[in-house]
Order: C-alpha cells, then sequence, then structure tokens
C-alpha cells in the first residue's frame, strides 16, 4: 500500500486529535483510568508474591540424618538438594550443633546434663521459596527426599503453602476478570469515541465515497486515531503505575522496617511497560474497528 | 458508451421508479435529462454512480456491468466518472484548493502531481485565484464551479450533472452549461438532468424524456 496515503491519513488524524484537545485528552484519561487499574492490581499481586517469596523463616524443611550417615553420602545429597527446584539454600545443622541449638533456645541445660550421651541426630535444614511451585509439586519433592537412604525422616509443615497458593490463585482470576471486563470497557469507550468522530464527518466520508475513496482509505484515518489514542493511552497507564509505586515505597519502607527488614516495590519491567502500551494500541484499535465497521459500512451499498 | 438493457428500479416497498429503460448512449455524448420533477432523473444518475443498485436488468457503463460489478470494485469505477450536484455538497471547512485535490487524493495521486492538476481544473473553471477560500466566502454560481472542477480534476470518461443549475440565475446557468459544453468538446461522455426548459431550447442539445419513470429518447439513442 501506498506510504504517502498512510502518511496522509496519520496527518489526518493527529490533525483531528489536536483539533479537539479537551474530548481527545478526556478519552486518553478515561482509557488511561481504566487500564491502570487492573494493571496496578497485576503489579501489587507480583509484588505480593516476591514478598511471600522471601518468607524463608516459615518455609524450611528439615531431613534428620541417620547416624551412621556417611559425610560423603550427605554431602552429594546436598548438592543435589541444593540444586533442586525453588531451594534457596541448604544448611547442615550437626549433632553438636542441634546440641548447643537445643540448650540455647529451650533452656534445658539441666535435661542434657541428664541424658549425657547427645540424643539429637544431625540434619539438613533446606530453605525453599513457597512460591516457586505447586504445593503438590512440593509435596512430592519432600517425599523423594525422605526416601533418601540417608535420610532417616523428614519434618515439614507446608499445609500453609497450599492455602497461600489457592489465595494467590484466586486473587490472580479475579484480576484476571476486572482486566478483561476493563478491556471491554476501553473497547466501548473508543467505539463510541470513533462513533462519535465519523458522525462529525459523515458529509465529508460520503463525497470521499461517491469521489472513488476505497474502504480502507475512509476507515485509515479513524483507525488511527484509536490506535494513537490507546498508544498515549497505554504510556499514561505506565507512568500512573509507576508514580504509585514510587509513592508507595516510602510506607513501605517504614512497615519493612517494623519487621526489621526491607522489601524494594517492583513497577513494570520495560517489556512490560511496552507490552501494555502494545496491548492498550490494540483495544483502540479494535474499538475503532468496531465503530468503523457499524457506521461506516452502509456508505459503500 | 452507456447502455441500459431493460433496467427497472423501484425502492423498498414503492412502486417503480424507472421502468423497463433502453439506452444506447455512445461515448462522447452529451445530452440532457430532462423531465418533470419527481420523474426519476436523479435516480437514473445515482444508478451511474453505483449510488443505487439496480432492480432488474443491465446496465453497463465502459465495459463495466454495474449490475454485478463487486463492492470492492467500486471505487475504482467511480473515479472514472464525474458527478456535479444542485447544491454543489462542499466540504465548508476546506478551502476551494483541498475541495477539488480530495478526488484526487482518494486516488492515490502523489502530492506534488496534485497541486498543478487541481491548479489547472481550478483555471477551467475560471477560479485560478481563489485556491484559499472557504466555499462560504463565494458566490453560489462559483461554489458550483468548484464542484465542477472537483468532479473533472481526475479526468474521467464520463461526467454527471444533477440539476447542476437548479439554483443559479439564467446568466450564471448558461456560464456553467457552457463549461460542460466545453469538457463535452474534450471528448467527456456529458450527461446532465434538468427541468429548465429555458437551457433545453437555448442549448438545442439532444434530449433524453423522463415522465413517470419512463424514458422517451432520441431513436440514435434507443
Ligand atoms: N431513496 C429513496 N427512497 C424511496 N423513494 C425515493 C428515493 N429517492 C427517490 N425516491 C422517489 O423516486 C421518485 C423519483 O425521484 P427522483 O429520482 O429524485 O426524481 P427527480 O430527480 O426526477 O425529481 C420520486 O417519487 C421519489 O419520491
Ligand atoms: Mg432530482
Amino acid at each position: 500500500m501506498n506510504l504517502h496515503l498512510r502518511l496522509d491519513a496519520l496527518r489526518n488524524a493527529r490533525d483531528t486529535l489536536l483539533q479537539q484537545p479537551l474530548a481527545t485528552l478526556l478519552t486518553v484519561l478515561a482509557l488511561a483510568i481504566v487500564l491502570a487499574l487492573p494493571v496496578g492490581l497485576f503489579t501489587a499481586l507480583n509484588n505480593l508474591q516476591l514478598l511471600l517469596g522471601q518468607w524463608r523463616d516459615q518455609a524450611q524443611i528439615s531431613l534428620y540424618l541417620h547416624n551412621d550417615a556417611s559425610a560423603a553420602d550427605v554431602a552429594k545429597l546436598r548438592a543435589r538438594i541444593e540444586h533442586s527446584t525453588g531451594v534457596v539454600a541448604v544448611h547442615y545443622i550437626s549433632r553438636a550443633q542441634a546440641l548447643a541449638d537445643f540448650e540455647h533456645s529451650a533452656g534445658m541445660q539441666a535435661a542434657v546434663d541428664v541424658l549425657g550421651e547427645n540424643p539429637l541426630p544431625a540434619s539438613l535444614v533446606v530453605e525453599i521459596n513457597p512460591l516457586a511451585q505447586s504445593s503438590a509439586d512440593l509435596d512430592a519433592q519432600v517425599q523423594s527426599w525422605a526416601k533418601e537412604p540417608v535420610v532417616a525422616s523428614a519434618q515439614s509443615d507446608l499445609h500453609w503453602v497450599a492455602r497461600l497458593q489457592a489465595i494467590l490463585a484466586l486473587g490472580t482470576r479475579a484480576v484476571w476478570i476486572l482486566a478483561l471486563l476493563l478491556a471491554l470497557g476501553a473497547v466501548l469507550v473508543m467505539g463510541n469515541t470513533i462513533r462519535l468522530h465519523i458522525a462529525q464527518r459523515r458529509d465529508e466520508i460520503d463525497i470521499a465515497s461517491l469521489v472513488g475513496a476505497t474502504r480502507s482509505f475512509i476507515r485509515r484515518p479513524f483507525l488511527y486515531q484509536g490506535l494513537i489514542q490507546g498508544l498515549l493511552a497505554g504510556a499514561l497507564a505506565w507512568a500512573v503505575v509507576a508514580v504509585a509505586i514510587l509513592s508507595l515505597q516510602g510506607p513501605v519502607d517504614r512497615l519493612a522496617a517494623l519487621y526489621g527488614t526491607h522489601f524494594t516495590l517492583v513497577g513494570l519491567r520495560p517489556e512490560q511497560g511496552l507490552a501494555l502500551i502494545a496491548i492498550s494500541a490494540f483495544l483502540g484499535w479494535l474499538g475503532s474497528r468496531i465503530a468503523v465497521g457499524r457506521h461506516l459500512d452502509h456508505t459503500f451499498s | 458508451m452507456i447502455e441500459f438493457i431493460n433496467v427497472t428500479k423501484h425502492y423498498p416497498g414503492r412502486r417503480h421508479v424507472l421502468r423497463e429503460i433502453n439506452l444506447r448512449l455512445p461515448k462522447g455524448e452529451m445530452v440532457l435529462l430532462t423531465g418533470p420533477s419527481g420523474a426519476g432523473k436523479s435516480t437514473l444518475l445515482k444508478l451511474l454512480t453505483r449510488l443505487e443498485d439496480v432492480s432488474h436488468g443491465t446496465l453497463m457503463v465502459g465495459g463495466v456491468d454495474l449490475a454485478t460489478l463487486k463492492r470492492r470494485h467500486i471505487p475504482a469505477y467511480r473515479r472514472r466518472v464525474g458527478v456535479v450536484f444542485q447544491d454543489h455538497k462542499l466540504l465548508m471547512d476546506r478551502d476551494v484548493y483541498n475541495n477539488v485535490a480530495l478526488t484526487l487524493k482518494v486516488a492515490g495521486v502523489p502530492a506534488r502531481q496534485i497541486e498543478s492538476r487541481v491548479r489547472a481544473a481550478l483555471e477551467k473553471v475560471g477560479l485560478g485565484d481563489r485556491l484559499r477560500e472557504l466555499p462560504a466566502t463565494l458566490s453560489g454560481g462559483e461554489q458550483q464551479r468548484v464542484g465542477i472542477a472537483r468532479a473533472i480534476v481526475h479526468t474521467p470518461e464520463i461526467l454527471l450533472a444533477d440539476e447542476p443549475t437548479g439554483n443559479l440565475d439564467p446568466a450564471l446557468s448558461d456560464e456553467i452549461l457552457d463549461l460542460f459544453r466545453d469538457f463535452h468538446r474534450h471528448g467527456t461522455t456529458v450527461l446532465v438532468a434538468t427541468h429548465d426548459a429555458r437551457q433545453i431550447a437555448r442549448l438545442g442539445l439532444p434530449a433524453l424524456h423522463l415522465e413517470q419513470g419512463r424514458l422517451h429518447a432520441p431513436k440514435e439513442f434507443s
């Protein structure tokens, strides 16, 4: 297709949008808000998952070792576990260390003295990211470790992982539904805007059609209008989310400090931001395409 | 060549507006289409621009069968035709130049050719120095001449005009029709609908007469 026709249509679309700056601004703002809402919620969920992924204290599995396990076998198992999915770290707790911890934590000095001999086994303590895999896979993984010859027994309390994952899945699904509804809303907003533009330019469309304009010639400026407004709305939505994250980082810092930790909120990565703009431009184009299909086609009968 | 073979037209839910029209109009002719208001003149011209579909019969224009012409081929067909309306149908928010250039733009004519061709067309209708004026600042006759420039800027094979002088006083009407005769002399087929008896008498052109949907044409055209 002729490049100069496309450029003409693009200029035409730009001029139309600039001739009505307020209407254009309002459409872009409405679209940006509609998009920023689900994107903001996705970002919040993402941050929540990152935060929970760091929740190591809770996500520990203890593998108690046979007293006669050889140091070489234990080292081999440890290396294998360290390379398993979702494993953040593996610590070896020797029998002596276990006893020391026990005395320390429980104030059981006297009891230990009575026992005389150290009754505690050595163990491998596995720290995991509870969200790295499904809770069923995690269970299966723990079972397989428990069956290792050097392992006498495994201890883990991972029911909460299943619950946490179920809650996050629910939240993600809810945000998806909202996102789809709002995407539909964005298409309708754009469709209506373009419908008004078409009505305003009815005379021009009829005359262009009469002197031999093709369907695509007539459609193109309207499609570009949708595309441009969608593009701007996507960029604005990205900016809105970025500003929201910046302004939330301060309170998050203070909250994290109270828990003796720190957490940096994560916004959209550049490729996600660009995807947002692309999706938004597509939605604008789609809304416009639908309006054009409904309101222009009878011109050509 | 324009050829109507048993062409009938009715609008949805109405009796026939055109009945059994038969006509052979050779290339390069200029004829008037006469008849009282409501006779079907505009409808006949709309069939020729494919603004309306033929209900029955065959309508051939320059080798194209309009009854079966596919939608996607209509634009290319319309570029071979120029149309002038009684109310000129100019875009009031665009200057004279851009009104005329529209015909070339939709045809994808390169920008550098557009300027010289638009100027030439406006020279022909005597408005070469009014390029940047808005239609509202022109007189009725001048507006109609812009409409004519828009209809001929792409040098169509066929020029159709629907009561082009209906809103003009006699002197201006004569000017406009003399313009059409000029184009005719240069080889364009011209069909002008009018119910202006004075013009019909003055021009001494062959006339096709429509009356209640029936066409009465001189022998050489039937
Ligand atoms: N779009 C239409 N729908 C229904 N009837 C129409 C339409 N256009 C014209 N007519 C009818 O067709 C007849 C011929 O109209 P027209 O072709 O405009 O005649 P003319 O141009 O000779 O005055 C008239 O009775 C008119 O009311
Ligand atoms: Mg009429």
